[in-house]
């Protein structure tokens, strides 16, 4: 069945390039196209998965070019952690494609939402495919296409175009350091391949300081992808894209795509310790910063947003603690989880037409299907225990504290605790109390958008189990068969960090209960005690006012003095050749005037010439 | 023997045909013109004829072009006016710089 | 100094004065007056040449008939003499230096030009001698240049002639 892999991207091909072609004509069908082909690469992928289970690693390529020396291949690979990203990205991409059925109906973009929807999933299917790095890199750019596409969908919208903009600049940030890291471990290496790559670091012909370079710089392009601190900022404003499509991409996809890069390139990372060491760092901090700003954000998707920059920190710092699999299998679930908590906050905001949760509240009657599923998503992310973010999240805390980082390890706590903190804020300000703005008219969202959330909440609750302290770490297992490189299948932590972080997220859960629901502590008891660090943390630390008077002013006076170089110098040169030839024509048209006399003059003129140059040059003096 | 040279023959001959040549380029008047072209003619007979006396092969012939280019230059005269009248009848003017059918 | 270079001399100047005087002149019939002393001495000069004939004919069609056709023609036409040339300053200045560039190079080029031979006996019969070679050896030329007198008669004639057609169309 792997032989078959390559067959998966191309089915939301096909899909792309109908819709994009026949889309206008078909209309209303649309839909029903893209969940066709997307189900079939799902199940295609699932069939893969199950292969992967009982047959080695698949691997299948063909030359592309050849410079000189060095070959550039091209193909796919299945390997294991290739083989589950298939499956999270192909089912999250069929399931947020039914889920849109419902959610864009009556939109007459519809098919152009379907073929983004489509080029996207292929470009990521694609990713995961690819056997070396500049396959990897051309799907990553795909991917940043696909995504600038979606976010500006409503291009109509000034917001939704400066932030398709931004989020593509943003990345591209990222992406030129991933370009130069590529660009060296090739001129080091000789090859884009993953395993001639790794090879060469497990043979140490690679100096130690060169590796460390290579993945600061590749790590540098996940930080770009991944919305991690610095270039976060795209993230949070990515949200004005439609709601499924801030599903699909900005939270169980593509800026998994980070994570994603840094898992596949472990072994460079791991062999080098300050390169880890930064990816750890970076993680909580990113972790801890984001959860920091999303306690205190009132649009229900920028929450969201926000949540999911700090939980892709928890896979980095999982990742940088050398936790390989405590950061892949936190990218699973938070793949599932994270994409719930987006489809039931889109049914939300397609019930009540708002993203303000100031203007939400006493949901949960109303909505009778989205508040459960909501309810499972916030328990899942929050760390409760028995479902799945409970489990992954224990794995990256054991990671940390095993690696003896613990200052990092202090950082996540605190992070989780922010996190059940303001999940619950979250969900009691929409679901909980009273109505707080027009909600007579709310009705619950069709089968066709809650059918997808069931799945993904069956899933949130029970894709821990894959990978349990106490039913077995079979996913780690599984994951590290065969390549000691990537670190042990399950990491064996003091049993107290369990509890820790249980306690940590319960008490979370309970503060916000108390503030918000019970109402027992006033909303402003913190913000009115700190009125500064509340002004801080509201304005997101200033970062992007920051790039704003840095990064942005700069370059806009950088441009200003090359439009000027440009307008007098170049476009001068220009103007003077024209004028030039211009004058020289119109010379020449002053010289056709019809007259005897002119042209006689001219004529002599030229016999003069050559007469007089005749006699100077040809010696007659 | 004669004590002119016949370089004075030629030099007398380059400075009129010189003169010719300023007017015919210069003047507006398609008479003046026309009068001009005859001065180079001139110019050109005076070549001729002083070639036939101090020539590499002195002989008659020199002569005998000199009549033949005087008939030609006559005729010439005579149709250039013919033409000149033809304008004028048409363009009433005789200025030469008004003359640009050629533009066209 | 012999006598024969000074009266080469003095027809050399009035035939030069009397070509400066045309460019000179404001009025056309003054122009073309003086340029008819440019004519007469030419015909002196051909004589110094030992051409007796030429110079006659030179008198008589250069003098005589195309100054006097030439007077026609700018009786026929209407003369307002005192427009100055549009002509650009520019471009007089522009044809006088390739002109006196030209000349320049041509005067350096005749200016020391000697033949050893010189022809003795042009002057003696010398209307026979040409009235010999036109009738003998260029006998077609000069049919042909009778057809050429004819053909200018023509269109002469032709070109001058009041077109009727044209003058019934304006009336």
């Amino acid at each position: 069945m792997m032989e078959f892999a390559w067959i998966i991207p191309l089915f939301p091909l096909l899909s792309f390039l109908l819709l994009i072609v026949y889309g206008k004509k078909w209309g209303s069908a649309a839909p029903y196209i893209g969940m066709l082909l997307t189900f079939a690469s799902f199940i295609v992928s699932l069939l893969v998965l199950v292969a992967r289970f009982e047959n080695p690693t698949y691997k299948a390529e063909a030359t592309w070019l050849t410079i000189g020396d060095a070959t550039l291949t091209a193909g796919f690979e299945v390997n294991q952690l290739n083989a589950l990203m298939l499956v999270i990205v192909s089912l999250v991409s069929f399931l947020v494609h039914m889920y849109s059925k419902g959610y864009m109906q009556g939109d007459e973009r519809i098919s152009v939402f379907y073929s983004y929807l489509g080029l996207f999933t292929f470009a990521m299917l694609g990713l995961v495919l690819s056997p070396n790095l500049l396959q990897t890199y051309i799907f990553w750019e795909l991917v940043g296409v696909g995504s600038f596409l979606l976010i500006g969908f409503y291009f109509y919208k000034e917001e939704a175009k400066a932030a398709a903009k931004k989020a593509f600049i943003m990345t591209r940030i990222g992406d030129v350091a991933l370009f130069i890291g590529m660009i060296l471990l090739f001129w080091q290496v000789g090859s884009f391949e993953y395993d001639e790559i790794f090879a060469s670091v497990s043979a140490g012909t690679i100096s130690s300081e060169m590796i460390t370079l290579t993945a600061i710089l590749i790590f540098i392009g996940a930080v770009g992808k991944s919305g991690q601190f610095p270039l976060h900022s795209w993230l949070p404003d990515a949200m004005e894209g439609p709601t499924p499509v801030s599903a699909l991409i900005h939270a169980a996809t593509m800026v998994a795509a980070g994570v994603y890069l840094v898992a596949t390139m472990f072994p460079v990372f791991a062999a080098s310790e300050a390169a880890l060491m930064t990816v750890a760092i970076v993680g909580a901090f990113t972790a801890i910063f984001a959860a920091s700003i999303g306690l205190v954000q009132k649009d229900i998707k920028r929450v969201l947003a926000y949540s999911t920059v700090s939980q892709l920190g928890f896979m980095m710092l999982a990742l940088g603690s050398a936790g390989y699999v405590a950061g892949v299998f936190h990218l699973t679930t938070h793949a599932f989880f994270k994409a719930l908590l987006f489809l039931a906050a889109g049914s939300v905001i397609h019930a009540v037409h708002t993203q303000d949760i100031e203007k939400m509240g006493g949901l949960w009657k109303k909505l009778r299907l989205t508040g459960p599923l909501f309810l499972i998503g916030t328990l899942a992310i929050s760390g409760v225990p028995l479902l799945s973010g409970f489990f992954s999240k224990d794995e990256i805390l054991v990671a940390t504290w095993v690696h003896g980082h613990t200052i990092l390890f202090l950082l996540a706590i605190i992070a989780a605790f922010m996190t059940a903190f303001y999940m619950f804020r979250l969900f009691f300000l929409v679901f909980g109390g009273e109505a707080r703005g027009d909600t007579n008219h709310v009705k619950e969202s069709p089968n066709v958008m809650t059918v997808p959330m069931w799945v993904l909440a069956f899933l949130a609750i029970f894709a821990g189990y894959i990978n349990t302290p106490w039913f077995g770490s079979f996913l780690g297992d599984w994951l590290t068969d065969g390549n000691a490189a990537l670190g042990h299948g399950h990491i064996e932590g003091p049993i107290w960090i369990m509890g820790l972080a249980t306690a940590v997220s319960l008490l979370g859960i309970a503060l916000a209960w108390l503030i918000y629901s019970r109402k027992s502590l006033s909303r402003d008891w913190l913000s009115s005690r700190a009125p500064y660090a509340y002004q801080l943390v509201n304005k997101k630390y200033y970062i992007d006012e920051f790039y704003h008077f840095t990064v942005v002013k700069a370059a806009s006076i950088l441009s200003r003095v090359a439009r000027l170089f440009e307008v007098i110098i170049v476009e001068g040169l220009i103007k003077l050749i024209t004028a030039f030839i211009t004058g020289l024509s119109k010379l020449g048209s002053r010289m056709q005037d019809g007259q005897v006399q002119t042209y006689g003059t001219v004529a002599f003129l030229g016999l003069a010439v050559l007469v007089i140059v005749l006699a100077l040059t040809g010696g007659y003096l | 023997m004669s004590t002119v040279p016949i370089s004075a023959y030629l030099t007398l001959a380059l400075v009129l045909f010189c003169i010719g040549l300023y007017g015919a380029l210069t003047k507006r008047n398609t008479v003046i013109v026309l009068i001009s072209i005859e001065l180079m003619l001139n110019a050109g007979n005076i070549n001729l004829v002083a070639f036939s006396k101090f020539g590499m092969m002195p002989s008659i012939d020199g002569q005998v072009f000199a009549l033949f280019a005087i008939a030609v230059a006559a005729a010439e005269v005579a149709v250039g006016l013919a033409i000149l009248i033809a304008i004028y009848r048409n363009r009433k003017t005789v200025n030469v710089d008004e003359f640009d059918a050629l533009k066209h | 100094m012999s006598g024969e270079f000074l009266i080469f001399m003095l027809l050399a100047l009035i035939a030069i004065v009397g070509g400066v005087m045309m460019l000179n002149l404001t009025k056309v019939v003054h122009m073309v007056v003086a340029l008819v002393f440019t004519f007469i001495s030419v015909a002196g000069v051909y004589v110094m040449l030992s051409a007796e004939f030429i110079a006659v004919v030179q008198i008589l069609i250069y003098s005589g008939a195309i100054t006097i056709m030439m007077l026609f023609g700018i009786m026929l036409t209407r003369h307002n003499d005192n427009s100055e040339p549009k002509a650009g300053r520019i471009r007089k200045i522009l044809i006088f230096l390739s002109i006196l560039g030209f000349g320049l190079v041509f005067y350096l080029g005749i200016y020391n030009v000697e033949f050893t031979q010189e022809a003795t006996t042009l002057h003696e019969n010398n209307t026979e001698q040409i009235g010999l070679a036109i009738y003998s050896k260029y006998v077609i030329p000069f049919e042909l240049t009778s057809v050429i007198l004819l053909v200018a008669l023509i269109g002469a004639i032709i070109l001058a002639k009041r077109d009727d057609l044209e003058e019934a169309d304006k009336e």
